[in-house]
């Protein structure tokens, strides 16, 4: 490392708070528990981590699903929002013939009633005759 | 204590879904991850909520842990990263509170008391990257490279962040000194 080369180490030891300081530190970053009971608290601890990576462990493919799911969602709501504009279309020209056969100018008379029956009829559109019976 | 082959053994097999074998890291690394994330979070139940989420997340990124090189440094730059996540979210604690939470190891009785207290309040008084090099490297013996890529500094940041970091240490315990 260049800066090894920069700093050497000799003075960096002169320049170093000295056992006794250090001693000190380590003591006061020594967890609570471990003066006392040393082997407790550290297998306590492994004990505790260990137990959360088990339950990662456990759901871990379950999350693998889980930015699928996200994927599958949206093209299932993509796909159902096309079969809807899908079904949107084919839907209007029947509704539109429908419209169109009930709103006609009424030409018939009295004795060409047969002949609106065949008028309708010669659309040939269930659609339209269920909407003029249904109005 | 196990050697670097033993060691390179057990993450070869905690790639492959060993949980034994990342059992057996846990136990090999928790003791020196711990210090490490104490020295950045300073309170010893931020720094166990640390060194338990770098655990996790290391299982969770085992594989892209390159098993040539040595686990402990890959760990520790996990387990500060989490620490230094831990002291972001508490940036609002106090430093009273901070204070007190560095002193409570200390209030043994039998123990030199002033000294103990004075180098607590020191060590509260440094700047956070300052205390975390001078644990990692006086204590733990982690050199330079290993603390920079640890603190996501360059080597010789960390270096230059340790001069200065004892030479406040040291003028912060002068009089004791005297």
């Amino acid at each position: 490392m260049t800066d090894e080369l920069n700093f050497p180490d000799a003075g960096e030891r002169a320049d170093s708070p000295g056992e006794p300081v250090v001693s000190l530190i380590r003591e006061a970053y020594l967890p609570p528990d471990a003066a006392a009971w040393p082997d407790v608290y550290w297998s306590g601890l492994e004990s505790r981590i260990m137990a959360r990576i088990s339950a990662e462990a456990e759901r871990g493919w379950w999350a693998e699903l889980v930015p699928w799911a996200r994927v599958g969602l949206v093209a299932a709501a993509a796909i159902f929002a096309f079969a809807g504009v899908v079904n949107n279309r084919l839907a209007a020209p029947d509704d539109q013939v429908a419209y169109e056969a009930v709103n006609q100018p009424d030409l018939t008379t009295a004795s060409d009633e047969p002949i609106a029956g065949q008028y309708i009829a010669s659309y040939g559109d269930a659609a339209a005759l269920s909407y003029y019976l249904s109005n | 204590m196990r050697t670097p082959d033993e060691e390179r053994a057990l993450a070869k097999a905690a790639r492959a879904g060993d949980q034994d074998a990342f059992a057996g890291l846990v136990r090999l690394h928790q003791r020196r991850a711990y210090p490490v994330a104490r020295s950045i979070v300073t309170v010893h139940e931020d720094a166990e909520d640390a060194v338990q989420e770098g655990f996790v997340r290391a299982y969770q990124a085992i594989q892209r842990f390159d098993t040539t090189q040595n686990f402990g440094p890959w760990l520790n730059r996990i387990v500060a990263n989490a620490a230094l996540d831990i002291a972001r979210r508490r940036k609002v604690r106090s430093t009273e509170e901070l204070t007190d939470a560095l002193r409570s190891p200390f209030r043994d009785p039998g123990e030199d008391a002033e000294l103990k207290e004075r180098l607590a309040a020191a060590l509260a008084e440094l700047p956070e990257r300052a205390r975390a090099v001078i644990v990692m490297h006086d204590v733990e013996g982690f050199t330079h490279a290993e603390i920079g890529e640890m603190l996501g500094v360059p080597g010789g940041t960390a270096r230059s962040d340790l001069h200065h970091a004892r030479r406040k240490l040291r003028g912060l315990l002068q009089d004791l000194r005297d």
